[in-house]
C-alpha cells in the first residue's frame, strides 16, 4: 500500500493546524471523508480537499509534500504509525506524542515535542527554541521518547524535561536543559551560556566546552564515566544515523548541580575526541 | 522452575569471572542453596550491552519469590563489590523481578536512574566509579533437574568422562550444570528416613553400600557420577544430556565406563521426563 500522501497545492498565508493527520484520526476513513475534514487555517477552517491533494491510501504511514512553516501541530497526539514531511514545519510538531515515528526532512519551529510521552521524532534541519520543554504552565516538558536534530536548535532545549532523551548533532542556544528535572540531552556541536542552569536531575552530554557554566556547577574533573560507554554502545546499535557514537570514549569532564537547586544533574563534555572530526 | 538469564561485564573478562564465580557460589542446589547458578557462556564486546568482554549467566528457582529473593542478594553482594563490573538483564520478556530496582538504595540518595531504548538502567556511585545495573530482569518458565548417571569402575574413570561430558554441554546454549564442575559426587534421593530431611544420599548407587542395600551397582561398578542439567526449555536439554551421554559413551568400557543411568525418582521429580533411549534416537 502506498503511503497515504497529502500534497500542498497552495501557499498557506496563516497557519494551518494539521493535528487531524495522524494515523490514531484518520484510520478507517475513506478518502471522501478525508478530503472533506476542516482544518483550522488562520482563524477559520478550511476543506482539507481545497488545501491538499490526497494519494495513497495507508493511513498507518502519511506523507505530507510542500510543506511549509505555517503547518502546525504535525504528529499532535499520535500514538503510532508514521509521519513523513517533506518540507519545513511550525510551531508544536510532535505535541503529546505517544508513539510513532515523525520524521521532517526540512526545519522545524518551536516547542518540538512539547509534552511528548513516547516515539521519536527525526528533524533532518534546524529547530527552534523550547525543543521537548514544557509549555508555561506545564509540570514537566517531554516525559519520554527521542529527538533527533540532525541541524542546530534554539534556546533552552529540553526545559524541565522529566525524561526520554534529545540529540543535537548542531548547535543549541543558551540555558540548554534549564531546570531539568531528568532525561538526557547531547549536543555535538557548541552549545550555548548556561547549559542545565535551574536542573534538578539528569544528563546533559556536550562534546565541545559551552561558552559559560553558571557558578552553581561544581566540576568533579575528569573521570571515566561507565554510563557513557552504556550509553553510547547502545545508541550506536540503533542505526546507521547513530554511528558517530561509536568514536566516542567514556571520558568525561564532569560537573554537577545546579547547586542553586539541589545538585544532583550532571554536564559531561567528552574529553578525548579530535573535535574537529565530529563538527 | 522459573530463571533468568544476567549479563556480567567487567573491565576484562578476568573480572568478569571474578564476579561470575562470586554469584554462583554456593548455588548447585535449590535444595538448599535457594537457587541453582552457572556460566552460560563468555560473551564478546559487541555481544553486551555496554561493549565490554562479558559473561551471561543463568539462575534457575523453584518461584518467582525466590528468585526475588536471590537475584538482588547475589547481585548486590558478589557483582557490586567487584572492581569495574555492570550487570544487565539477559532476559527482557515476561514478569521482572527487581534488579537494580533494589540495588539503587546503596547509592544512598546520588544514585541516578537513565532510561535508554526503553529499558531502565542505575548508576550507582561506588569506589570503583559507576556500578551501572539494569532496573529489571525477566523470568521465563524453565525446566530443571534433567540428569544422567555414568557408572564406572573407578572414581577416576568417572571423572574424566564427566569432564568430558561437560565439556561438551557447555557448548549448547540454554543450559547450565549446576553443581561444582558440573559434576554431582553425592547424588540424593528425594526424601530420608529422618523426617527433617527433604533429601538423602542415593543409596543404590553407593558402591560402599553393594550387598548391604537393594542397590542397582553391579560388581565391577566401583564409583558413580551425576551430572544434572538445567534448561530454559526441554528442546536443549534434550540436546545437552545427548552430548553428554556421547561424550561419556565415547570413553566406552576400556577406558572403566560401565553403564549409563538416570536418576528417575519413580517420575515423581517433576512434570518433564527424558528417557535415555529416545534422547540418543
Amino acid at each position: 500500500m502506498n503511503p497515504l500522501t497529502f500534497t500542498l497545492k497552495i501557499q498557506p498565508k496563516f497557519t494551518l493546524g494539521v493535528a487531524q493527520l495522524t494515523p490514531d484520526n484518520l484510520a478507517g476513513l475513506s478518502k471522501t471523508e478525508i478530503k472533506s475534514l476542516k482544518l483550522p487555517y488562520g482563524k477559520n477552517e478550511m476543506a482539507l480537499d481545497t488545501l491538499f491533494s490526497v494519494t495513497g491510501s495507508d493511513s498507518n504511514n502519511i506523507q505530507i509534500n510542500r510543506s511549509c512553516d505555517k503547518l502546525v501541530s504535525v504528529g499532535r497526539n499520535m500514538s503510532h504509525g508514521t509521519i513523513n514531511v517533506n518540507g519545513d514545519v511550525g510551531k508544536v510538531l510532535g505535541s503529546y506524542l505517544q508513539g510513532g515515528f515523525i520524521t521532517i526532512n526540512g526545519n522545524a519551529g518551536s516547542w518540538v515535542g512539547n509534552n511528548m510521552s513516547g516515539g521519536r521524532i527525526d528533524i533532518n534541519g534546524n529547530a527552534g527554541d523550547h525543543i521537548g520543554a514544557g509549555k508555561p504552565g506545564d509540570t514537566f516538558g517531554m516525559t519520554d521518547g527521542m529527538i533527533k536534530i540532525s541541524g542546530s536548535a534554539g534556546d533552552r532545549v529540553g526545559d524541565r524535561m522529566r525524561s526520554g532523551m534529545i540529540i543535537i548533532y548542531g548547535k543549541a542556544g543558551d540555558f540548554c536543559g534549564s531546570r531539568m528535572h531528568a532525561g538526557t540531552i547531547i549536543v555535538l556541536d557548541k552549545a550555548g551560556k548556561n547549559p542545565g542552569a535551574g536542573m534538578r536531575r539528569g544528563t546533559i552530554i556536550l562534546v565541545k566546552k559551552p561558552a559559560h557554566i553558571t557558578a552553581t556547577f561544581k566540576s568533579n574533573g575528569n573521570l571515566k564515566i561507565q554510563f557513557l560507554r552504556l550509553l553510547f554502545t547502545q545508541l550506536s546499535n540503533m542505526g546507521k544515523e547513530f554511528s558517530i557514537f561509536k568514536k566516542f570514549g567514556p571520558e568525561a569532564h564532569r560537573f554537577s548541580g545546579d547547586l542553586a537547586r539541589n545538585g544532583k544533574g550532571e554536564i559531561l563534555i567528552l574529553q578525548t575526541l579530535d573535535l574537529n572530526k565530529v563538527a | 522452575m522459573k530463571a533468568t538469564r544476567i549479563i556480567i561485564t567487567a573491565m576484562n573478562l578476568k573480572w568478569a569471572h571474578r564476579a561470575a564465580n562470586a554469584l554462583i557460589g554456593f548455588a548447585s542446589s535449590v535444595i538448599a542453596c535457594g537457587c541453582e547458578a552457572d556460566i552460560e557462556r563468555e560473551l564478546s564486546p559487541s555481544e553486551t550491552p555496554d561493549g565490554r568482554p562479558g559473561i551471561s549467566l543463568l539462575i534457575f528457582a523453584m518461584s518467582i519469590k525466590e528468585l526475588k529473593k536471590q537475584i538482588p542478594m547475589r547481585v548486590g553482594q558478589s557483582v557490586m563489590t567487584t572492581a569495574t563490573t555492570a550487570c544487565y538483564a539477559g532476559i527482557h520478556d515476561g514478569q521482572q523481578i527487581a534488579m537494580g530496582k533494589r540495588l539503587r538504595y546503596f547509592g544512598d540518595g546520588y544514585q541516578i536512574s537513565k532510561k535508554i531504548n526503553g529499558r531502565r538502567y542505575w548508576r550507582i556511585p561506588v569506589m570503583h566509579g559507576e556500578f551501572i545495573c539494569e532496573d529489571t530482569t525477566g523470568v521465563t518458565e524453565a525446566v530443571g533437574g534433567g540428569n544422567f548417571l555414568v557408572l564406572a569402575k573407578t572414581a577416576r574413570h568417572a571423572l574424566l568422562a564427566c569432564e568430558k561430558a561437560v565439556e561438551e554441554i557447555k557448548k549448547i546454549s540454554g543450559v547450565i550444570t549446576a553443581f561444582p564442575g558440573g559434576i554431582v559426587g553425592s547424588g540424593s534421593k528425594v526424601g530420608s528416613k529422618y523426617d527433617f530431611l527433604s533429601a538423602s544420599t542415593n543409596e543404590a548407587y553407593c558402591p560402599t553400600l553393594k550387598g548391604q542395600v537393594d542397590s542397582e551397582l553391579s560388581d565391577e561398578i566401583g564409583s558413580v557420577l551425576e551430572i544434572v542439567i538445567d534448561g530454559l526449555d526441554e528442546e536443549s536439554i534434550n540436546e545437552a544430556m545427548r552430548v553428554g551421554i556421547k561424550a561419556v559413551c565415547s570413553y566406552g568400557p576400556k577406558k572403566g565406563i560401565c553403564r549409563i543411568s538416570a536418576g528417575n525418582y519413580g517420575g515423581d521429580l517433576g512434570p518433564h521426563h527424558f528417557y535415555l533411549r529416545k534422547i540418543l534416537k
